[in-house]
């Protein structure tokens, strides 16, 4: 059974758009799908997409496309481009399977993965630097520092998205930078690129206070052409801003943000305990999930629509709401709802130029969203302990109870994380929690391994593999830590140095729309030497030089002759007359009778 | 040719009427180029500040005229009257010992004397010093000349020469005259002397020991210990210990109140099926309800089973923990707190494990965490807690299961407990790890730091109730530590930690005053707020130190030489008795008797043959017999393998009679060993006097090279076995008559082995009024569960150590 898809909307939305064959030559739409999670968490995800003609494009006409973008991707022949900032962790056992299936989202930090048109590697590669630092530049994030040790090129993780004339001339570069901070500096870049600038329509509820305060958040630019089967092509680029909100945190006042006791009258307690009384409270934790509206969880209110939407006059709601139909919603008058048939989806239109506001009370309900399970459970933490060697160890979780799960681990190691491949071991574990090892060429249906090279370029590791159903697939290799010169420890060299997340690609899915899933980062402690010893080994040498030098200075520069040595040194041999010249070019320093004070 | 040198040096024969100019150019003239430059070296900086001082004209005036014609009067006058002989000297030195002797002069009367030991050294000596190293290490220095500056230089100091100085009208005149303050760009002027103004700044350790004398004049003072310690400081900036407000106040106390209700009566209900012994257990019911509660407040729960089996002893619990996943973060670092349900103590922690589920429903409320933050409830402080960790990093034995949930680096660990109902006094906080490993000394100054400053606490350390900061209270707690180091036992639930290389400790509330749990919740969790805010690793800060105050600490650099002390010597006279096996000292009158007495027999002429034989002996070096005492240290070395199996691996209930059997082996042991060698072991012909030696050498060498080796490990194991060893290095086969031999030889065998390894046991365990069987096995427990290794040196170290001085000391009855 392939449970595909818990945010069915989003994934026929993804599906739709991905055989979509788009007919108007520019157009712009945006929408707003918001979904209650458990534990009173929101899931907001935001959509911006414009096509604009592939003729338009390449003459510059940039109406929907952002010039500054466009320019950058025009000089370095990039044909796809898909750009990720992410923070956080996807609870996955809370909040099921990932938005768009995992597919506009990155690693934690900033990935980057583009097809660049180049005839041959090197040139690629040069083009790929020209594109990271034009980004780093537009998007004020450190993707310069995406050198060769940090680039990798997968060959079966990823593939393109759109739709490619020449294929074969295409190069897939991909960077990850999993330290990098998202910030709001990347967000005020991304919201200058949409045509509506945050001014109008559902961009205006980006708040950066909210945004970052998110548990989890992702924004992605991706673009690619799309061509119909007659030859005319558009040139597509979507924007997402994925979130899931804390909404008891976000509902705090900024007044008031900190999370101070409760008085004691607003304590929630469970009276039915026989001890209950003024100051004894055993908290009743809450059944149904809490009241929420838009203003008072992104702290403003929607206002009205982007002007630019729909322009081709195909009806898409800007607004989407994922909540039982029986559930109570209020919005503000005079913007529409509409409720679809699935029986939790409803959308709704707001009115142009008007504040928008939608607000849902507690409320317990008879038949709750159903909860879908993800495809796949990934967790990969470092195992061992020491300054020389560790291991990985990765655990695949296949919750269903029927199908087996195929998927594509891609792991791009830093150069100084050594992994050893023979060490490469499964354990399985059946439902009964009995754990069998089983060796991993079982499991792996192939590989492709590309070893690093040291500071030249990492480890590249894409393993097929497939976990049966009902078990549990624990992965592990052992690595070695290199030891990297003085020179190359960043100034908070005690931290660790980051390992970017793995990515799965999840290969079995009925539909062509791929399904992803990303580990979080690690982060890998390498010997490190005590920085504070180059100073004390000054020192040490310093006093000692001071307390040698004398003495050797001394013996060395002194010379002991007796009288009668002193005059055979004036012999006539050529040595000896050399040493005369010697002894005379001295004592012209040198005066015999004066003591030197 | 006409030498600068020959003309302007002061040449005490050639000064006459005609030539006394000397007397003022010889500063001038240097024999060559490095004299100049060092000379000129040492002389700007000297004449610099002269020249701020006293303005430049003074100082021209005065250095070219009566500050070189001064010492060259004196100098000419010893030399040339005194002496009768006719060195010249020439160069500017002259003027840097002079204001060198000035400038010292003033250093004394501000700092009369700097101290070395117990001697006090007038510091205006510290010229004569420079003077006379000078003279030993360079070539060629007129040591008179120096000298009579330096007296010209003390009466400048003092002010006997100011006459000398040029009326300030003068000079005045001479500045407007010449305009020289606008054309020379550094000119001091007659108005910007300073007059010593900035001169020696007053040294602050003067006044202080006014009344006091020398500061190390005397053993067994508070100022001895304050030379050689320092005081604690935060070291990690990031920490910023106590500058954040803590909420857990209020309501939340309610809820504290609620929760413990719950486990309380959960406890009860589960007890009184059961027998009243196992009061401090946790209940299953209690323990599945800290599950659910941790699952209501939102956590991440997995639990995890062990069991450990020691000395037939088996302990099996589970442990429950829980993860707060950092808002914004990505399981790359993490905090733990644990609450144990028995203490270290073995009490029942039930306010302790309350208030850490408490804190759990608390931080989940914040999202300022940086670092996942993990509730780790373990049944005891012994097991729990080491099962834990060890499977956090997949080291984990088969009897412990592996972790279903997991999240980053752990960064720091706080042991909570309140073993108690009533309100507590102070905090005691316990540091200890396992094998004598500390967490960073940053921890535990941000814990005391938080305790003391923000909370108004106060914190204890090593169970001193009452530290008065006297000497006493300061040296007891530093001996309780390093006891507690030297044994390498887990002091509590942190200890586990820090073979990870996790920073952790324990924080116990001691006493009864009016600090109640809230005021501890707050502490942690202004400590968490701390750890939250680490950037890195705890790395800055000391990892050996041992602390005599919760204020005050000795570092590695201070204490580690003592120990060091003691391994030398066993090093070193192990060395010494390598070099005397190379002689012949002891065979000499032997050989040349025995040889004699059989070649009398044959002949007079064999006999010289052999004697000279003998004497071609002697010029020869002798070969080292190494076979034997190779074998023998090893084999010992080997033997005490037997031991460490023994008492690591037998049942709890026969560790006391096997400690009395090897009291026995131990007397036993040495006599027959020393009877075998005596022997030849019954193979080869009786040992001789240098196998002895070489015996002794191979062992002492041993053992100082392994207790040098765990001085940087374990300090204080190695400081206390090498205290224990050290009558090994001077006891040896004794030489003379028979009676004396045996008598001394015996005395020496019963007071040696009163300082045998199990003698030395049973003593502490009478002192302290522990049984033998509870050591031994929380030693085995240690062995087996926490990776503790202070047994392997008791055994495979000291032991046999000991056991060949015992031979040697009982080779000589045989």
């Amino acid at each position: 059974m392939t449970t595909f898809g818990l945010l069915s909307l989003l994934l026929t939305l993804a599906v739709t758009l991905w055989s979509s064959t788009a007919s108007a030559s520019s157009d712009y739409h945006e929408q707003l799908f918001l979904q209650p999670l458990p534990q009173s968490s929101l899931l907001a995800s935001f959509n911006f997409r414009s096509n604009t003609s592939q003729q338009a494009f390449d003459n510059q006409h940039f109406r929907y496309f952002p010039r500054a973008l466009g320019q950058i991707l025009q000089h370095v022949h990039t044909k796809e481009l898909h750009l990720r900032f992410t923070t956080g962790r996807w609870d996955a056992e809370s909040w099921g399977p990932r938005p768009w299936g995992g597919s506009k989202e990155g690693g934690t930090g900033v990935e980057l993965w583009a097809w660049i048109d180049a005839p041959d590697d090197d040139e690629a590669f040069g083009k790929w630097i020209a594109l990271t630092q034009s980004l780093s530049g537009l998007f004020c994030a450190s993707l310069n520092f995406v050198d060769s040790t940090r680039t990798t090129r997968p060959v079966v993780s990823f593939e393109p998205t759109g739709d490619h004339q020449d294929v074969d001339g295409l190069h897939l570069l991909h960077g990850t930078l999993p330290g990098e901070v998202v910030c709001t500096e990347n967000l005020t870049p991304f919201l200058k690129l949409l045509p509506c600038k945050g001014k109008a329509g559902i961009s205006t509820l980006f708040d950066g206070h909210k945004l970052f305060d998110a548990a989890w958040q992702s924004m992605s630019v991706d673009m690619r052409p799309i061509c119909t089967s007659d030859g005319d092509c558009v040139v597509q680029i979507e924007q997402t801003i994925d979130m899931v909100l804390d909404v008891e945190r976000s509902k705090r006042p900024r007044s008031n943000p900190i999370p101070r006791p409760l008085s004691n009258e607003l304590l929630a307690c469970d009276t039915s305990k026989p001890y209950n009384s003024e100051d004894n409270c055993f908290p009743l934790e809450k059944g149904a999930d809490a009241a929420w509206s838009i203003s008072e969880v992104f702290g403003r209110t929607l206002t009205g629509v982007c002007p630019l939407t729909g322009s081709d006059g195909t009806q898409e709601h800007s607004v989407c709401l994922r909540v039982p139909h029986e559930k109570q919603v209020f919005i503000t008058e005079g913007s529409t709802e509409i409720k679809k048939e699935d029986g939790f989806t409803r959308c709704f239109d707001p009115a142009p130029a008007q504040p928008f506001d939608l607000s849902i009370p507690e409320q317990t309900v008879d038949i709750p969203v159903p909860r879908e399970e993800p495809i796949l459970y990934a967790e990969r933490t470092i195992v061992g302990h020491g300054q020389e060697r560790g291991g990985m160890r990765i655990i695949f979780g296949n919750p269903s109870n029927t199908t087996a799960v195929d998927f594509i681990l891609f792991e791009s190691l830093p150069w100084f994380l050594r992994p050893y491949i023979h060490t490469l071991q499964a354990t399985i574990t059946g439902r009964d929690g009995i754990p069998t090892e089983i060796a991993a060429s079982d499991l792996v249906t192939s590989t492709f391994y590309r070893p690093a090279i040291d500071r030249e370029r990492g480890t590249q590791l894409e393993i097929a593999l497939s976990v049966p159903a009902a078990s549990t697939v624990t992965l592990t290799y052992d690595f070695e830590k290199a030891i990297l010169r003085y020179t190359e420890y960043p100034p908070d060299a005690n931290r660790g140095f980051n390992v970017a997340p793995a990515v799965i690609r999840i290969l079995n899915v009925e539909n062509s729309a791929p399904v992803y899933i990303r580990s979080t980062s690690l982060l890998l402690p390498l010997p490190t030497p005590d920085f504070s010893m180059p100073y004390n080994v000054i020192i040490l040498t310093s006093t000692v030089i001071a307390l040698a030098f004398g003495t050797v200075f001394n013996i060395l520069v002194r010379r002991v002759v007796s009288v009668d040595e002193a005059a055979a040194l004036g012999a006539q041999s050529l040595k000896g007359r050399l040493l005369g010249k010697l002894v005379a070019i001295r004592d012209r320093f040198r005066s015999k009778e004066t003591k030197v004070e | 040719m006409w030498s600068v040198v020959q003309w302007g040096a002061l040449i005490p024969d050639e000064i006459n009427l005609g030539t006394m100019y000397r007397l003022n150019t010889y500063p001038l003239i240097h024999t060559g180029f490095f004299h100049a430059l060092l000379n000129a070296l040492a002389l700007t900086p000297l004449l610099e500040r002269f020249e701020a001082e006293h303005g430049t004209l003074t100082s021209i005036a005065l250095f070219v005229g009566p500050l070189s014609t001064f010492p060259a009067g004196i100098y000419l006058l010893i030399e040339k009257v005194i002496l009768h002989s006719n060195t010249s000297v020439v160069g500017s030195s002259i003027w840097v010992f002079l204001l060198l002797g000035s400038e010292a002069i003033r250093t004394y009367k501000s700092n009369p004397h700097f101290s070395l030991g117990p001697y006090k050294i007038p510091t205006w000596t510290s010229p004569l010093f420079a003077c006379v190293v000078l003279s030993i290490l360079v070539s060629n220095v007129s040591f008179l000349g120096h000298l009579c500056a330096i007296l010209i230089g003390y009466l400048f100091g003092l002010g006997y020469l100011k006459f000398l100085v040029p009326p300030e009208k003068i000079l005045r005149w001479i500045e407007g005259k010449l305009n020289l303050l606008g054309r020379l760009p550094h000119y001091i002027s007659v108005d910007q002397k300073t007059f010593g103004r900035y001169g020696v700044l007053p040294s602050s350790n003067n006044a202080a020991n006014g009344n006091n004398g020398t500061p190390m004049n005397f053993l067994g003072t508070n100022q001895r210990l304050d030379d050689n310690s320092r005081r604690t400081y935060i070291s990690e900036n990031a920490l910023l210990p106590g500058q954040v407000h803590a909420y857990f106040t209020g309501s939340e106390q309610n809820i504290f109140r609620g929760y413990k209700q719950e486990l309380q009566t959960l406890l009860n209900e589960g007890r009184k099926a059961e027998d009243q012994e196992a009061e401090v257990e946790v209940t299953p019911a209690a323990s599945n309800k800290v599950h659910s509660i941790l699952q209501a407040a939102g956590l991440k729960v997995a639990t995890q089973k062990y069991e450990y089996t020691s000395a037939g002893i088996t302990h099996q619990g589970e442990n429950i923990y829980g993860i707060i996943h950092a808002p914004r973060g990505d399981a790359t670092e993490a905090i733990v707190l644990v609450a144990a349900w028995k203490t270290a103590d073995d009490e029942l922690n039930l306010k302790g494990v309350t208030l850490a589920l408490t804190l759990a429903r608390y931080f989940k409320r914040w999202s300022l965490w940086s670092k996942d933050i993990i509730f780790l409830f373990t049944p005891d402080s012994k097991t729990g807690t080491q099962a834990w960790i060890d499977a956090y990093h997949d080291l984990h034995p088969e009897s412990v299961q592996p972790l279903p949930l997991k999240s980053g680096a752990l960064q720091g660990a706080v042991v909570i407990e309140y073993p108690f109902e009533h309100h507590f006094q102070k905090l005691h906080i316990v540091y200890d790890g396992v094998n004598g490993q500390l967490p960073n000394l940053d921890l535990f100054n941000t814990a005391v730091a938080i305790a003391g400053g923000q909370m108004g606490i106060g914190a204890n350390l090593q169970e001193m109730w009452e530290h008065n900061d006297s000497y006493e209270a300061r040296l007891q707690t530093m001996m309780r530590g390093m006891t507690k180091q030297g044994l390498g036992y887990a002091t509590g639930a942190h200890s586990s930690f820090m073979p990870y290389h996790i920073d952790a400790i324990t924080l116990q509330p001691k006493g009864e005053g009016w600090e109640d749990e809230m005021a501890l919740g707050r502490t942690i969790e202004s400590m968490c707020r701390s750890l939250n805010n680490l950037l890195e690793h705890l790395h800055q800060s000391f990892f050996f130190y041992l602390l005599m105050h919760s204020n005050r600490f000795v570092s590695i650099g201070t204490y580690l030489p003592s120990a060091m002390l003691i391994a030398g010597n066993f090093t070193i006279m192990a060395i010494a008795l390598w070099m005397r096996t190379g002689y012949y000292p002891e065979s000499k009158p032997d050989t040349p008797a025995g040889e004699k007495s059989k070649s009398e027999k044959t002949s007079k002429t064999g006999a010289q043959k052999i004697e000279k034989a003998v004497k071609v002996n002697e010029t020869a070096l002798p070969e080292r017999l190494m076979a034997l005492p190779l074998t023998l240290v090893t084999g010992l070395h080997l033997l005490g393998l037997v031991p460490l199996w023994t008492f690591n691996n037998i049942f709890h209930q026969y560790f006391t009679t096997a400690t009395y059997i090897f009291v026995v082996v131990d007397i036993v042991l040495p006599l027959f060993l020393a009877a075998l060698l005596s022997n030849g072991l019954g193979v080869s012909k009786p040992i001789i006097p240098q196998q002895y030696h070489l015996i002794k050498s191979f062992a002492l060498l041993l053992l100082g090279l392994s207790l040098s080796t765990l001085a940087t490990l374990n300090f204080s194991l190695s400081f206390m076995i090498g205290l224990l060893c050290a009558p090994l290095s001077f006891i040896g086969r004794l030489q003379g008559p028979a009676a004396l031999r045996y008598g001394v030889s015996s005395l020496g065998l019963v007071l040696l082995n009163l300082l045998s390894p199990p003698i030395v046991l049973l003593g502490v365990c009478w002192y302290t009024g522990v049984s033998v069987e509870t050591v031994l096995t929380q030693a085995a427990f240690g062995w087996d569960v926490w990776g503790m290794w202070t047994q392997v040196v008791v055994w495979c170290v000291w032991w046999p150590a000991w056991l060949i001085g015992c031979v040697q000391l009982g080779s000589s009855i045989f």
